[in-house]
């Protein structure tokens, strides 16, 4: 497409360019509005004499013609590429796309930007394939605190440097990588703090104490595995931590003898340990923490990312240390900081009172890198953990002892007043369910509430949706509900659902993506950084190929097409984070941010969708190259 | 520090019940709230009230678990004078087991779980699809039971009958409006100076002080011979078997343990119990066993 840009501001307005700017305003205006509840006229903008003219104009123009965009004599900066996807169905390919700021002026091809003010064309792109800056629509700001400590989990991992961590794959390979970095420390009296063990997949003997003694007798060590509610610690640190055969707490394991064997079992075991838990809690709220997971990001082609309630905005200095960070020219992604529903005792006058801080954020604290709007809620547990909420017939094979069912994080009749309070308040909610039962609970509840506070566009979305019906997809594109899918559960845990979670024939129903889309709701698909690690080419590769670490093709009727895959990964997710209006595709007047591949993923064979190198991303017209400091 | 860990499902009554050992204590209490909202505090008792702690004029205080439990637990640790008792309130879906295991945390001793049971609509909530299981999981794990609004209902033995059928162990204490015996309640006494025999509203305690470490055996035989109607008594016993380790004892209904005192370093010498049961039902040689080993 042509831009029609004036760049002579001096002449006369002929009707017809005052008809044309208004389009241009009139995309604006709605781009403004569209993700925003009808309950914030502040921001509709209809008051000033210009929106009103173009209300009135906008009648009498096809919305369809040519797109403007308002161009200044700025400098043009044209990235010419191989080819560009631009996830804009009327215009899906180009070759090159032009820039003023961190704005996009022009999708199209090299020549047609030529005479763009001191246009320039960059081709350092010339050879790559650009799209739409991916999306991480569910990630976790911890992902990037994980990695000030070394990581001994069991598949390969990057780390936000770039460099490869290879999988430890027994025991000795962990006490191995674990040796190096005692040797490494300067401090001999420091806790090593180390994380991603998971014992599931490490044949022989279980990792315990007496193994971490090998690496050391004077050094405090804390092992943090991947589920997160287990950790492995040495004998010294049971010495200092005084942790002995007379400890109480349950969840201190130990052997025939009395002995505790140095595994420590859910929090309150677990923060028995000095320095262990505290540390990671303190490395999540540091500013490296913050900087490592946009690093990761960039490296993945991730060019927004939302934190999806890790961070407690209410804790002093929070906000704060997030703006300064976001701030930073060289901080490679747009982040949404998700207001996360924690500690309320669900009483009408509390949740009014947290629907009012989150709706302060959006309106007075976003900046160009910083966003908010989305509210997040944990309503259940987790599949694997044996704690998400599954209707009838429950689990197939759940652990002695296991009541039958999981767990509720919030009490399910509270919902409705909750989901409400954020509805009302013009908020969008996401809500973690993983179980069925747990999303039916919560599309009930933004049923009820949009029964008595009806809102056109409010995005609500069901997080991880991985046992989420069809029904509940038919019901949820009723009411106007987005779907985050937790594809990569289907690589990662698709074995153990299929023989012990849920059964086959759940199983390959898990993370639906072809029944979200065939029942029309709009959905993304997600890594939840750090439980799967980020790479939105790994998770469309789950999605389209749906295949199992062994190897097996789970639910094949589930798999998905891969530009729907794409679109979830960009448009889609823009969408359920409320900016669609400015990324997620390219176009005039949108944030210039894209993901330059090495490849096509449309040409490439599926099963090699994940091995596409990410050359890096472009955030608001600035090159990011994946794994530079 | 003991620790008293409050559980149930939403509405059963546990903040009015933390509203009522604030306004009750007689010692500096702390409890750990999810949220202030409920706190209901006669005005005239509020000394002063910053973003994570209402402190009262009593002394004692109510903090915040926003910021979780480990960082909590360390607040309240550190202050000055430091509470003798913890009263944590769990969250309406919370499993009380899992918070009571903060209870051994360096310095703590668990003291009871209390799970109050809405006695209006328990029947209801335990056969709910949705909800019956984590109700029915809290009450399992609870030593006692607060059988609250009594004054609403009328099927009490219907009630009864069905919390046998899961904890059939925990001591059951009907109650309107929370109003429960803080003895019963904190097993308390014991910390103390002796006292022979005293008698708190409906209920009579006796303890017991000696030196000499008590053999496993005999600590058996007492709860043998206790009459039925106690059910609650606790201590700090030596053993004879390892005399060096504080034990704390615990009989709640017809449960009792016997384990290692975590905050070994304030343990007083010897031997100290207490047992309360309704009026009358505690024999003034309840201890008899304890006594021939002298
Ligand atoms: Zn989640
Ligand atoms: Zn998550």
């Amino acid at each position: 497409m042509i831009p029609l840009s004036s760049g002579s501001s001096s002449q006369t307005a002929t009707l017809a360019e005052e008809v044309e700017m208004c389009k241009l305003f009139a995309a604006r205006v709605s781009l403004g509005n569209s993700p925003r509840g009808p309950s914030e006229p502040g921001r509709e903008c209809l008051g000033s004499l210009p929106c009103r003219l173009i209300q009135r104009l906008c009648s009498r123009v096809d919305a369809r013609t040519i797109k403007l965009v308002s161009m200044t004599d700025a400098p043009t900066q044209i990235f010419t590429a191989k080819k560009v996807h631009t996830m804009d169905p009327n215009e899906p390919f180009a070759t090159a796309v032009a820039v003023q700021g961190d704005r996009i002026v022009g999708v199209g091809h090299r020549d047609d930007f030529l005479h763009f003010p001191q246009a320039e064309v960059d081709e350092r792109f010339g050879e790559k394939v650009l799209l739409p800056g991916f999306v991480e629509a569910h990630s976790h700001v911890m992902s990037g605190a994980l990695w000030e400590f070394p990581y001994v989990g069991f598949y390969e991992r990057t780390d936000p440097k770039g460099q490869v961590w290879s999988g430890c794959q027994d025991v000795d390979s962990v006490l191995q990588r674990l040796t190096q970095c005692d040797q490494e420390m300067v401090d001999p009296d420091q806790t090593l703090v180390a994380w991603g063990l998971d014992p599931i997949f490490l044949q022989g003997e279980r990792l315990v104490a007496k193994h971490l003694d090998q690496v050391s007798t004077k050094r405090p060590i804390f092992v943090f595995h991947a589920s997160g509610h287990l950790a492995t610690v040495n004998s010294e640190m049971m010495r200092q931590s005084g942790i002995d055969q007379h400890t109480p707490t349950p969840g201190v394991a130990k052997d025939d003898s009395g002995t505790p064997n140095g595994e420590l079992q859910e929090p309150a075991a677990m923060s028995l340990a000095r320095d262990g838990l505290a540390t990671i809690g303190i490395a999540m709220m540091s500013s490296e923490a913050k900087w490592n997971y946009a690093l990761e990001a960039r490296n993945c082609g991730v060019t927004t990312a939302a934190d999806l309630g890790t961070t407690r905005l209410a804790m002093e200095g929070q906000l704060e240390a997030w703006r300064q960070t976001t701030d930073h020219p060289e901080y490679p992604i747009r982040v949404v900081v998700a207001f996360g529903h924690f500690d309320s005792d669900g009483t009408p006058a509390n949740i009014r009172d947290m629907a009012a801080k989150a709706a302060h954020l959006r309106e007075h604290e976003e900046s160009e890198k910083l966003r908010f709007g989305i509210v997040k809620l944990v309503l259940d547990g987790s599949i694997q953990g044996f704690t998400a909420r599954i209707s009838h017939p429950h689990y197939l094979d759940p652990p002695p002892g296991h009541p039958g069912n999981g767990l509720w994080l919030i009490p399910p009749e509270q919902m409705p007043d909750i989901v409400s309070a954020y509805h009302q308040a013009g908020l969008t909610v996401h809500c973690h369910c993983n179980g069925d039962e747990a999303a039916q609970v919560f599309i009930d509840a933004v049923d009820a509430a949009l029964q008595t506070h009806p809102r056109e566009d409010h995005r609500h979305t069901v997080q991880h949706c991985q046992l989420t019906t069809e029904q509940q997809y038919k019901k949820m594109s009723q009411l106007g509900m987005n779907a985050n899918i937790f594809a990569n559960h289907i690589f990662y845990w698709g074995d153990q659902h299929a023989t012990i979670t849920v059964g086959r024939q759940r199983a390959e129903k898990m993370d639906g993506c072809a029944t979200a889309e065939r029942e029309g709701v709009k959905f993304s698909i997600h890594s939840d950084a750090p439980i799967t690690p980020m790479g939105q080419l790994h998770t469309v590769w789950c999605a389209v190929n749906r295949l199992t670490a062994s190897g097996d093709i789970l639910g094949p009727d589930e798999r998905i097409g891969i530009h729907k895959a794409l679109q979830a990964c960009t448009i889609d997710a823009a969408h359920q984070l409320l900016m669609d209006n400015e990324i997620g595709s390219l176009e005039n007047g949108k944030l210039a941010d894209f993901t330059v591949l090495d490849n096509d993923p449309y040409e490439v064979e599926p099963e090699e969708l994940k091995n596409i190198q990410v050359w890096g991303t472009v955030v608001g017209g600035v090159p990011f190259q994946a794994g530079s400091e | 520090m003991e620790v008293t860990v409050i559980g149930g499902y939403l509405g059963a009554g546990k903040t009015t019940l933390v509203n009522h050992l604030l306004s009750q204590a007689t010692e500096v209490i702390a409890v750990l709230i999810n949220d202030f909202g409920e706190i209901n505090i006669d005005d005239k008792l509020v000394d002063s009230v910053d973003e994570n702690t209402i402190t009262l004029t009593n002394g004692c205080i109510c903090c915040s678990l926003a910021d979780g439990y480990s960082k909590a637990l360390d607040d309240v640790a550190k202050r000055n004078p430091r509470p003798t008792r913890l009263v944590i309130e769990a969250s309406g879906v919370a499993d009380p087991a899992a918070v009571a295991a903060y209870g051994h945390a360096p310095g703590m001793a668990l003291n009871a779980v209390a799970v109050v049971a809405d006695g209006v609509n328990l029947i209801e909530q335990l056969a709910d699809p949705l909800v019956g299981q984590t109700v029915r999981s809290q009450l399992a794990a609870a030593d006692l039971i607060l059988l609250n609004k009594q004054d609403l209902v009328s099927e009490t033995e219907t009630l009864r009958a069905e919390l046998e059928k899961f904890n059939g162990d925990a001591l059951m204490v009907e109650c309107i409006h929370s109003q429960i015996d803080l003895d019963l309640l904190f097993g308390s006494e014991v910390n103390k100076a002796p006292k022979a025999f005293g008698v708190t509203g409906e209920y009579e305690s006796r303890s017991h002080t000696s030196m000499q470490p008590i053999p496993r055996d005999a600590l058996v035989e007492l709860i043998e011979l206790l009459p039925t109607q106690v059910q609650r008594a606790k201590g700090i016993v030596r053993v004879a078997e390892d005399p060096h380790i504080p034990m704390v004892f615990q009989l709640v209904g017809r449960r009792w343990e016997l384990r290692a005192l975590a905050d070994r370093k304030n343990a007083p010498e010897g031997n100290q119990l207490v047992v309360i049961g309704p009026k009358g039902t505690v024999p003034p040689d309840w201890d008899r066993t304890l006594n021939a080993e002298d």
